[in-house]
């Protein structure tokens, strides 16, 4: 129902970040997004930054998967 | 820089056409069968001729990576190319809004002239109407060319055959994701340009490693998905495709990202979907990584006797998913 | 695939225990299985159910009827998410309100209708305002902006919806649920956690790529095995346990709890937001003094037993046949997400 997109944080004014995903680059909102800064990055969804994020998923289902068996 | 704008005089047939003719087309477009007369005098070749027509409008006029001039020579030229036919002759026929600035025209004709050049295909003839303000959005093309069919080519949507490589000349959907961030309606900023390109050379190449090409069609509105769809039914075949090796910019990837769209249904202007047996694929494929227009060629599936009518992916997962079929407008999914 | 993607996939195809019915609410989960064909992994006792999480699915037919009135009657400029151009009215969809001469746009965000608005400072300019606890922060910062900046000509129709208590109505449809990651990101796990806890609901929330998804299936259904109730977060890179504190504030600033009528569920006590007094000039139901609008939905369509996992798609009788994504009947047959139109594009039918 959300689709969702990482992405880069670019720069960050008056509540607003620039942010990028693979060149493509768009404001939006940082309005619920607190001490935003340049290299962050962020989960974003109809022009809002909702969520700060890491950027893989790599280590995240690394450590899900350990503890699995 | 002029502030002369084209008025409706200029489509009255009077002094000012012939104003407009000769010295925007004109200037543009002399060649010696360029016609002063009602129609063009052509040599007839013997063989056979290959014949097509199209009607450019793009809004805005002007794109990253072109204009709607390269464009509807592109058009034509690859619509041709596509049935191994030489691009030989070309009519144009504009219809200019009121008030259309005659230095964006001048931009405009002079892209056909540098793209019809590049291929060797000449303007013949051509016609101009002036609409009035509000009546069309600046500046509509359609051009009508004909080319010579080479004798040993023999290519259909209706000849893919179980077996045979689908390749594709180029990443997908860069004119379609460039012409959407041109219209700005969704405020995304990229330098993604459009893949717009006249591919006569192209297929030319195909041609110098083998006769024996089953299909060669040009991705347009509606993308690669929308031609690989068409063949399929047209050749009453199955296509499966790989998913990871579907070339795609990271840039058109990052749009498609944000408006939840599918790469392979946005529009090219410069790709070739090409249907030829295996035991030629791979030189093909090395073949136009040498092309200006097509180094990023490459294998992205193979023709099967399975799920006929219908394009498979098979995913990253290892598992096999239908392509969703196209439909019609690409409108972006966010919530 | 790297080797946790393989594990978990192994995990998913080698099961062989008791039938598992897991539900994935949420429309984006939908159309990314589908897309990556994960159905095709499950063994044949495990079956996995697309629950109500697409918006635009659930959208009551009447505010689609609200959205036409508005560009039809009120001449206003709709603007919307893409989602919903297409999905059927009473009479109409928004595409063919477009037909008849409205003016509808399609929108990235609800904040760019702000700018629609300051250009068109004649017109008035509506925003459609759908979606869960994700989509919700961003029309309650557009309406907070519309008012800093005065503006006089903008205001939103809300249908925005809660997910807690459409789990309750829920409760019961699954052995386990796919929670949406994106919607838990706004909210946190506490709902979630007190589901497992009080009644016994299982649970996991669930992220979006190929590795996340796999690893929450694997997670689900190896905790499913054990027997007893669990809640698990598999998407930690994105959600954090309290959710997004500014965004819960802003949303309770801006807008107050309402009953909410989803398409299939009925009205859900509680389960909607609609805007505070204090925004009510930005409120388009009030603002244009609208009538009262109910919409008729078509009694062959089954969307809202398809949307409560009660039947599949293919068991209702238009489905592919009247209903199909170009010429669609049913909410969940128009988005992209919904589960009749994922069905009809991803399975083999005549």
């Amino acid at each position: 129902m959300c689709v969702g997109l990482s992405a880069r944080v670019v720069r960050v004014e008056d509540g607003t970040a620039l942010i990028d995903a693979s060149g493509a680059q768009r404001e939006v909102s940082a309005g619920v997004l607190e001490d935003l800064e340049p290299g962050d990055f962020v989960m974003v969804h109809a022009g809002v930054a909702i969520a700060k994020i890491t950027d893989s998923d790599e280590n995240e289902t690394d450590d899900l998967m350990e503890n699995l068996s | 820089m002029s502030d002369k704008t084209v008025t409706l005089a200029h489509g009255a047939g009077g002094s000012q056409t012939n104003e407009l003719i000769e010295t925007v087309f004109k200037a543009h477009f002399s060649n010696p069968e360029f016609t002063a007369d009602d129609a063009a005098v052509l040599p007839v070749e013997k063989g056979r001729l290959a014949f097509s027509t199209d009607g450019f409008i793009v809004s805005p006029w002007r794109f990253n990576g072109g204009n709607i001039g390269k464009l509807s020579i592109c058009g034509t030229v690859n619509d041709l190319s596509c049935m191994g036919a030489k691009p030989l002759y070309m009519t144009c026929a504009f219809v200019i809004e009121e008030g259309f600035p005659m230095d964006n025209l001048e931009e405009i004709a002079s892209a056909m002239e540098k793209t019809a050049k590049e291929v060797g295909v000449k303007i013949v003839a051509g016609d101009t109407k002036v609409a009035g303000k509000g009546q069309c959005d600046g500046v509509f093309i359609t051009t009508t060319g004909i080319g010579q069919i080479m004798e040993n080519a023999h290519t259909s949507g209706a000849f893919a055959k179980d077996g045979d490589a689908v390749i594709v000349s180029g990443d997908v959907g860069r004119h379609g994701c460039t012409i959407l961030l041109a219209r700005d309606d969704y405020g995304i900023e990229s330098d993604v340009d459009s893949d717009c390109a006249p591919l006569w050379g192209t297929v030319e190449s195909l041609y110098s490693v083998t006769n024996d090409i089953h299909v060669i069609r040009d991705a347009t509105r509606g993308g690669v998905g929308t031609v690989l769809y068409e063949i399929a039914g047209q050749s009453n075949v199955g296509i499966t495709l790989n998913a990871s090796s579907i070339p795609v910019d990271p840039r058109v990837k990052g749009v498609c990202g944000m408006l939840g769209l599918e790469p392979l249904y946005l529009a090219c202007e410069g790709r070739l979907v090409i249907v030829a047996p295996q035991e030629h694929a791979d030189k093909i494929v090395e073949t136009l990584r040498k092309g200006k227009y097509t180094q990023n060629a490459t294998i992205i599936g193979h023709i099967t006797s399975e799920h006929i009518g219908r394009v498979v992916m098979e995913t990253e997962i290892g598992t096999q998913t239908i392509l969703p079929a196209p439909k019609g407008e690409l409108l972006p999914r966010i919530c | 695939m790297n080797e946790n993607m393989k594990k978990a996939r192994d995990i998913i195809t080698s099961y062989q225990g008791k039938p598992l019915r897991i539900m994935e609410v949420c429309g984006t989960h939908t159309h990314e299985i589908f897309r990556l064909g994960l159905r095709k992994l499950l063994p044949e006792q495990v079956d996995l159910i697309s629950g109500p999480g697409c918006p635009v699915c659930v959208t009551a037919i009447g505010f689609i009827d609200e959205a036409c009135w508005l560009a039809l009657e009120k001449k206003c400029i709709i603007c919307t998410f893409g989602d919903l151009i297409r999905v059927p009215g009473t009479k109409m969809s928004l595409a063919g309100a477009r037909a008849k001469g409205a003016e509808v746009k399609p929108v990235y965000s609800p904040l760019d209708s702000l700018a629609i608005a300051e250009e068109n400072p004649d017109r008035q300019v509506v925003f459609l305002a759908v979606g869960f606890e994700t989509t919700t922060p961003s029309a309650c910062i557009t309406v907070k902006k519309a008012k800093q900046k005065g503006l006089t000509n903008f205001s939103i129709l809300t249908a925005n919806k809660t997910m807690p208590n459409a789990y309750q109505a829920l409760v019961g449809s699954a052995d386990a649920f796919l929670y949406p990651g994106h919607v838990n990101a706004i909210t946190g796990n506490a709902v979630c956690q007190k589901l497992c806890n009080e009644q016994g609901v299982s649970g996991v929330v669930a992220g979006f790529t190929a590795g996340e998804l796999l690893t929450a299936l694997a997670t689900t259904i190896r905790l499913l095995e054990k027997g007893e109730p669990f809640f698990r977060n598999c998407y930690p890179r994105v959600v954090k346990d309290e959710g997004n504190l500014s965004a819960q504030k802003l949303m309770q600033e801006v807008m107050q709890p309402c009953d909410s009528e989803w398409r299939g569920l009925g009205v859900i006590h509680d389960s909607g937001m609609k805007l505070r007094s204090e925004f009510a000039d930005f409120d388009a139901r009030i603002k244009h003094d609208m009538p009262n609008i109910v919409g008729k939905p078509n009694p062959a369509c089954r969307c809202g037993e398809v949307l409560q996992g009660k039947c599949k798609p293919s068991d209702c009788k238009v489905f592919g046949k009247g209903c199909t994504p170009l010429h669609p009947i049913g909410a969940c047959m128009v988005s992209d997400e919904g589960a009749c139109s994922a069905y009809y594009q991803y399975t083999e039918h005549e």
